[in-house]
């Protein structure tokens, strides 16, 4: 922070009680985004508080990064510049749950296994499902848009979030949508806020659609010596009559990772379809029964139904895909990459191609037959960079080219020097700069950090 | 409209491809509201080209342009409030590609909301936004005014199933947005115009995500003799964890109006009837029937009847989507209003309705999506007399007033349009209203595309309303 910064600091302590300013260098450690820390971290407790903060900082063109749990700060390009934390995760309350009406209004602090719980006290959940789950908070979660093994059945936040109350850039206090399932007054402005990475205004309220757990749920694997195995089989599902929740392709570097991070007994070698079907005895019974058939037809090798114990390890690992791969070798990128069914077997062949001919090592993790997790491990350290930016470069241009939209969720910090995270913005970009001028014309909000360099 | 500003209209699209003699411009002053607006020409683009050289010309004359799908809209969204040119999509009409493997469909925008299910039904595969109109109301209207319908109760709306769309702004630009993939990094800006009827862009190509017929269908009827045992059962279904695809109530005025027209079995003497539909796999759906004709005898439904096979399905839906073309029969004319109210207060917004209605001294129906609490309130009315108009749109004011009491909202599918830009303020404060104004500025700075929707018009800023609401029901406008 500048000089003038430095005597502008003692005027944000009139924003926030006591103890809810922190600028010693331990505490702000914690809130280092791509190796930048902040001068001071600021905990507002209300709407108020924060709202008059962001008045200060937009007037002093102070820039400010809205922080939760601290889970997906790895997300997007380095800030530029980054003056203040705003640590939202004070403000926790549930503050509206209608079991009835399978609604609930909360603050952004909340953090999911806190919703959850109350939730399933209820007999509900919030088909988003975060890694990190005692840390990760709702805000958070929407911000970056994290998606989750419910994909195939629910969507994403864009599906369920029915409203949301929320801060400018300027100060402003504002809101879109509502509190009822089913709303089409003013335009959803919070729409705009799902996965904008704090770019826009910071979320104050959100307002979910819930749903009603399932009578009960039954996890199956099937294994195939060839890709080609498993996508016939998720292609017979997609194609039938079964409603299943889950349908997530593991390739055989992924389904190592798992085996050997979470005590899982996956077939080794080979390409694993994990599905999961929810309701009534009868209805697993039927998923049982037609999955098991359609398995054999594709050729699996094996088809098991898991237990419990097995079921949770192997969720949690679809859920922490992306960190596991990231936090398994010192050095790993792990993309994120929105394809249609039919271009990924093709697009996953030339990446793992491409992988090999970088000597690194892949996992790859499909999601909901229509997003690809792929995550480039370099074997050692030594020659990771070159070959991991080389390779990078080429995977983008390979998912462009082909219709694909990628972006890179985790790097090591000294690629993101050399290489964006996002996508060329494309003649898109200037409708986002000109929404990003309406919400933060003094661009203090997570500045840089965006696709389109916004 | 000048002369010379048709010519050049019909240098785009050919001669047949406008109308400005006043007879003609007399059957575009209508939408399925109440409103009326009069254009100044009408055109019809035949491609997307077209809409980027009309919009280019509307630019050069200063006119306003107003995009319109088959005219259904419940809002005035499709009407030219200030004038200027309605550019109707109608001939617009082709699906360009089924992606089946994909799930996927692109159409041009006035393609028929039906008709996209009838061509994807040899795939299995359908468009699940299904409105009452949805015989005529075209895709691009779904997206401007991100329409629902029955069915919306477990799939959503239509911003559930859209990935991409190709628009024209007001400069005459091309904006490809999102696409067929799941998502797009960035903004969704494919989210924030799904609903923005028409006031940020044109949109001149559609990409849907469809989905799989389902394999078993229930149709089930419950009578009640109370309109309280009907709501209740609503509320005790989604409690016990069912999410049935379709919930629709109807009460006894209307469902004795709808029974003289469409003879769907309807009993004369019910006070309510819900029309519950389940689907899905097989054995899923044969276990939420028989719980629900539990649930709904629990609550003293006197008879709840399972349609027999697809003809009778037909049949009680047929009254269901053909209630407002059966109240048609009985009134000179009627208001069908749209509003959201959180499920459980059903039955004492019902209660208000009625109280509405005897002050107002007009009947008033009630049909409605009542698993998502979406009322629709029919109020019946003589448009040749004055006082009754008048009546009727303060009591739909009142009964949209009431429904944000509630926690609900001012409308669930059929858009803000110019029916409720003046209500506007009873959901949002001029802080939000404004942020949404420099949005659409962010779009639309010069008011170009549809100008006078959605938000409540400015002060002094030479806007005149038509028909103004009354104060008292207007709330702080």
């Amino acid at each position: 922070m500048s000089e003038v910064a430095v005597s502008l600091l003692s005027r944000l302590g009139d924003f926030v009680a006591a103890g809810r300013i922190l600028t010693d260098p331990v505490s702000l450690a914690a809130y280092d985004v791509d190796g930048q820390r902040p001068s001071a971290a600021l905990l507002p407790a209300s709407v108020t508080e924060l709202a008059e903060i962001l008045r200060f900082a937009s007037t002093e063109r102070l820039a400010a990064i809205p922080v939760g749990g601290k889970t997906h700060l790895h997300i997007g390009m380095p800030p530029h510049p980054y003056d203040l934390a705003l640590d939202l995760s004070g403000m926790n309350r549930l503050l509206e749950y209608e079991p009835q009406d399978l609604t609930l209004g909360a603050e952004p602090g909340v953090t999911f296994a806190e919703l959850a719980r109350h939730l399933r006290e209820n007999g509900q959940f919030l088909p988003l499902a975060s890694p990190f789950p005692d840390r990760a908070t709702l805000g958070g979660i929407v911000a970056v848009n994290a998606d989750t093994p419910f994909r195939y059945a629910h969507g994403t936040a864009r599906d369920f979030l029915l409203g949301a109350e929320f801060v400018t850039g300027e100060g402003v206090v504002s809101k879109s949508g509502g509190r009822v399932v089913k709303n089409v007054t003013g335009y959803d402005l919070h729409k705009l806020l799902i996965g904008s990475l704090g770019t826009l205004a910071v979320m104050t309220r959100l307002n979910f659609r819930t749903f009603p757990l399932p009578p009960g749920q039954k996890m199956f694997v099937a294994a195939f010596g060839e890709a080609a195995g498993a996508f016939a089989f998720c292609r017979k599902i997609a194609s039938s009559a079964l409603q299943p929740r889950i349908v997530d392709v593991l390739d055989p570097g992924a389904a190592e990772l798992f085996s050997a991070a979470a005590s899982l007994l996956l077939p080794e070698g080979c390409w694993l379809a994990v599905i999961e079907a929810a309701g009534h005895n009868a209805v697993l019974e039927r998923h049982a029964r037609d999955l098991s058939a359609m398995s054999r037809e594709a050729g699996a090798g094996e088809f098991v139904a898991l237990d419990e114990v097995q079921r949770d390890r192997l969720f949690h690992c679809l859920r922490d895909f992306s960190a596991m791969a990231f936090s398994a070798t010192s050095t790993a990128i792990v993309f994120r990459i929105a394809t249609v069914p039919t271009a990924i077997p093709a697009l996953i062949g030339e990446a793992r191609s491409a992988a090999r001919a970088h000597a690194l090592h892949c996992a790859i993790l499909i999601r909901a037959l229509g997003v690809v997790y792929l995550a480039l491990l370099p074997p050692d350290r030594a020659t990771a960079f070159p070959e991991l930016l080389s390779c990078s470069r080429g995977l983008m241009d390979l998912c462009l080219n082909s219709g694909a939209a990628p972006m890179i969720e985790r790097c090591p910090r000294e690629i993101k020097n050399t290489l964006s995270v996002w996508p060329p913005a494309g003649n898109e970009g200037d409708i986002a700069q000109r929404l990003k001028c309406v919400f933060d014309p003094q661009t203090i909000l997570s500045p840089g950090r965006f696709r389109g360099g916004i | 409209m000048q002369r010379s500003i048709i010519r050049d209209l019909e240098g785009i699209v050919g001669n047949s491809g406008v109308l400005s003699k006043p007879e003609d411009l007399l059957l575009y002053e209508y939408d399925g509201s109440v409103e009326e607006a009069r254009p100044e020409a009408i055109i019809f683009p035949r491609r997307k080209q077209d809409v980027v050289e009309i919009v280019n010309l509307a630019n050069q004359y200063n006119i306003s342009i107003v995009g319109r799908g088959a005219g259904t809209g419940l809002s005035g969204g499709a009407l030219a409030r200030q004038g200027g040119i309605v550019l109707a999509f109608s001939r617009m009409n082709h699906i360009l590609e089924i992606d089946a493997k994909n799930q996927r469909a692109v159409v041009e925008p006035g393609v028929v909301n039906l008709d996209l299910s009838r061509a994807t039904e040899k795939y299995g595969l359908y468009f699940a936004p299904d409105p009452s109109s949805q015989k005529s109301c075209t895709i691009g209207g779904n997206v401007s005014e991100n329409s629902g319908g029955p069915h919306t109760l477990a799939y959503g709306v239509t911003s559930n199933h859209v990935t991409g769309l190709e628009l024209v702004l007001p400069d005459g630009s091309v904006l490809r947005l999102g696409g067929r993939t799941m998502e797009t990094p960035g903004y969704d800006l494919t989210g924030l115009m799904i609903g923005s009827e028409g006031t940020f862009a044109l949109v001149v190509e559609i990409t849907v995500s469809l989905l799989r017929l389902p394999e078993d269908v229930r149709t089930l009827l419950a009578v009640y003799d109370s309109l309280e045992d009907a709501t209740d059962s609503v509320v005790d279904i989604t409690a016990r964890g069912i999410i049935p695809a379709a919930c629709e109530m109807l009460d006894g005025w209307t469902l004795r109006a709808v029974e003289a027209y469409v003879h769907a079995g309807f009993p004369l003497d019910s006070a309510a009837v819900l029309l519950i539909e389940v689907e899905g796999v097989r054995e899923a759906v044969e276990a939420q029937a028989t719980e629900i004709v539990e649930v709904c005898g629990r609550h003293r439904a006197r008879d709840v009847r399972r349609a027999r096979d697809a003809q009778e399905r037909a049949l009680l839906w047929k009254g269901r989507k053909e209630a407002f073309g059966a109240v048609g029969r009985v009134s000179a004319s009627y208001y069908v209003l749209d509003g959201v109210i959180p499920r459980t207060k059903l039955t004492p917004t019902l209660l208000r309705i009625e109280e509405i209605s005897k002050r107002c001294g007009l009947v008033i129906g009630n049909i409605f999506h009542a698993g998502d609490g979406n009322l629709h309130p029919l109020i019946l009315f003589d448009h040749r007399d004055p006082d009754q108009f008048r009546r009727a749109r303060a009591g739909g004011a009142e009964i949209m007033q009431l429904c944000v009491e509630m926690g609900g909202t001012l409308t669930g599918e059929h858009g803000v349009g110019m029916e409720k830009n003046e209500l506007m303020p009873l959901m949002f404060n001029e802080t939000d209203l404004d942020l949404m104004r420099k949005v659409r500025a962010a779009f639309n700075p010069v008011d170009r595309l549809n100008p006078g929707k959605v938000l409540p018009l400015g002060k002094g800023c030479g806007e005149t309303r038509l028909r103004p609401f009354p104060q008292s029901a207007a709330g702080n406008t």
